[in-house]
């Protein structure tokens, strides 16, 4: 049986996905990116074998994503993330029109299309105000781990209000809030809620229709999958393995590749794929 | 992604040389023919009238370097090329200009003139009140007398009478260069065209900083190299690029290599800087004058009515684009302003948009990300 594969390498973390010809998932992978990129692809495709004992003759085809999409050694092509996340969301969850991607250094609004096709998108400029790197700030200088200040800002009832969301002055911004001795929870609790508010602008100017679905390593963190449902007025498409999403898409479009090459066969109508958990 | 068929990179070597080494064009063309040199800001500046006096205008641009002197001179919060144009100043590369002139356009390059005209010596300088209301019927009658007082400022300076028959040669010349200019870009209409947009750019820049008549006889030479050149590389997909001043080579260079091909242009640095021809009135500076009065406008001018949006929806339409990346230098108001009616005309044509702020260094790997997603996103085929 033939495999295809995604690997994502994105600024803070490497993700893949690998998938049977049917789009079935075989495996998935997670580590950190580091200084080596192009290590950090061959790394994410060794853990793919492992894990599902594929042999890497079985790969048929490699598709490479995120930043250091160029840089991994096996991908036969590169697809931009933007087009990764819209085609994954859109498999994941058939209705999504918009999806919103939040990663370390950015984020992006894509507006898809009913095929899973990219219709319009916008991304942050060349900061990373009100990504994933400020939440990881604001967690350092409060002394938490990422992972838990999501549903610590649950708790805050009275949000306090950050003068930026530039990923350098949140620190002296939160600092001076705990001078003035506000609870941590209400910190956190502004902390989402002024990323949300720019990363609606974001969306804003693609323009939002229904299903909204999440992706990208901050969707793990429910404090902001609540801030933007409240900002946006809807619920959002998230699960845990919404990181996944970008390295799911590219092993999508690797399948097809796979598939369009064996002559004459024509590609199964694709099922939605469920996420099985290991 | 396909690869292309290289064109022959030699075609273009002479406008690239030029561009890449203007001072010591300047200089050695100060040296031939004993005139003077002038910087100018902005391309509402009427050039005909400078080289009838023997002066080579030369347009004032960046070199796209982090610098550290336009500080104490101006806002941070004004656009990118304007700090850019005055940090060249600042560090004495351009020590063998005679004189700097002006025409109003907005008020961030503006600034850069009079910051210029403050802290470095000149021999001459010189404000033309270009008028922002191009529109009205007022506007050539006042440019043109506005004109007759820099052709006497001018005068006064160089202690010598401007012929008018120098005024009509120089109109020659340079309507001769703008439909020479216009001939190549006829060139990119065609399917597989025969030059790619950085050679567009390259070839247009370099006219803003030599001497027309050597640009006229590079082109027509060029001309005839590029009917024989071999065309086998593809176009793949076609784009426009407009915007606020641009002259990023390195932006359109990556774009280029991603299997896309710039076919047509709305930059001052592009079509808006010669794509109208000085039409003969029966007086030589009200001809100019209109000339630069119902030019394509920059967004400063064109108001009420936005002229800009129907022109730009024609040339896309006529070079036959899939898509169009809008470039903005960052703070620009005025393109800012344009942009959004611009993308809804183009949009509703059904050509998708790009918008990319620019800055003094360009982000090259964050564009190539955006860039290639609006491929991905303009390919009407599935991917695979």
């Amino acid at each position: 049986m033939k495999y295809a594969a995604g690997i994502d390498v994105g600024s803070t973390q490497t993700k893949a996905v690998l998938l049977d010809a049917s789009r079935a998932i075989a495996a998935k992978a997670l580590i950190d990116t580091g200084a080596n990129v192009k290590r950090a692809g061959q790394r994410a495709l060794d853990a793919l074998l492992e894990a599902s004992g594929v042999a890497r003759s079985d790969v048929g085809f490699v598709v490479g994503t995120g930043y250091g999409r160029y840089k991994i050694e096996a991908g036969d092509t590169q697809v931009t993330e933007i087009s990764c996340h819209a085609r994954g969301a859109q498999m994941m969850y058939p209705a999504t029109r918009t999806v919103i991607d939040m990663g370390g250094q950015d984020t992006k609004a894509i507006k898809v299309g009913p095929e899973g096709d990219v219709a319009d998108f916008c991304m942050n400029d060349k900061c990373a105000a009100g990504t994933g790197r400020f939440l990881a700030g604001a967690a350092d200088v409060l002394g938490l781990s990422l992972d838990e200040i999501g549903e610590i800002s649950l708790k805050g009832t009275r949000p306090v209000r950050l003068t930026s969301v530039c990923t350098v002055f949140v620190e002296s911004d939160i600092l001076s809030h705990l001078a003035q001795n506000q609870k941590v929870e209400d910190i956190l609790a502004g902390v989402h809620q002024a990323i949300a508010a720019r990363t609606i602008g974001l969306v804003r100017r693609t323009g939002m229709e229904d299903e909204v679905t999440f992706t990208g390593g901050v969707a793990r963190n429910i404090g902001m999958v609540r801030a933007l449902e409240e900002k946006l007025g809807t619920s959002l498409n998230y699960s845990d393995e919404s990181h996944h999403i970008g390295a799911f898409g590219a092993a999508l479009f690797a399948v097809d590749h796979l598939l369009a090459s064996e002559q004459g066969q024509i590609p199964a109508e694709p099922q939605p794929t469920e996420w099985v958990d290991e | 992604m396909a690869q292309q068929a290289a064109l022959d990179p030699k075609t273009f070597e002479t406008f690239r040389n030029w561009r890449v080494n203007r001072t010591k064009y300047a200089k050695e063309w100060q040296e031939r023919t004993g005139g003077k040199i002038i910087g100018y800001f902005c391309t509402y500046v009427p050039e005909e009238l400078l080289y009838a006096a023997n002066i080579l205008p030369v347009r004032v641009l960046g070199t796209h370097e982090v610098q550290d002197v336009t500080e104490p001179h101006i806002f941070a919060m004004f656009c990118p090329f304007c700090r850019d144009c005055l940090a060249q100043g600042l560090k004495g590369r351009f020590d063998y200009l005679d004189g700097l002139v002006i025409a109003q356009s907005c008020l961030h390059i503006r600034q850069a003139f009079t910051s210029w005209q403050k802290h470095i010596p000149l021999d001459y300088s010189y404000y033309l009140p270009m008028p922002h209301h191009v529109q009205s019927p007022h506007a050539t009658p006042f440019l043109t007398k506005e004109l007759e007082t820099f052709r006497q400022s001018l005068e006064t300076w160089l202690g010598r009478k401007i012929d008018d028959d120098k005024i009509d040669e120089a109109i020659d010349v340079y309507n001769r260069n703008r439909e020479l200019l216009w001939k190549v870009y006829e060139l990119r209409k065609q399917v597989s065209p025969p030059l790619t947009g950085e050679e567009a750019m390259e070839m247009v820049i370099s006219s803003q900083m030599v001497d027309k008549r050597d640009h006229n006889a590079a082109l027509e030479t060029l001309l005839g190299q590029l009917a024989k050149r071999d065309s086998d590389r593809s176009a793949g997909t076609r784009l426009m690029i407009l915007g606020s001043e641009d002259d990023d080579i390195e932006f359109l260079r990556m774009v280029e290599s991603c299997d896309a091909t710039f076919v047509v242009d709305d930059h001052c640095t592009g079509t808006r800087y010669f794509w109208n021809n000085v039409e003969r009135n029966g007086n030589a500076l009200s001809s100019i004058a209109e000339r630069y009065v119902k030019r394509v406008p920059c967004p400063t001018k064109d108001w009420p009515k936005r002229s800009r949006v129907d022109h730009v929806l024609a040339l896309a339409k006529e070079y036959d684009v899939l898509g169009a990346i809008i470039m903005q230098q960052k703070f620009c108001d005025p393109h800012e302003l344009d942009n959004p009616a611009i993308t809804k005309a183009l949009n509703a044509a059904g050509i998708k948009t790009l918008f990319l702020e620019f800055d003094v260094t360009v982000p090259i790997g964050q564009f190539k990300v955006r860039v290639e997603a609006f491929l991905e996103m303009l390919a009407e085929d599935d991917l695979f």
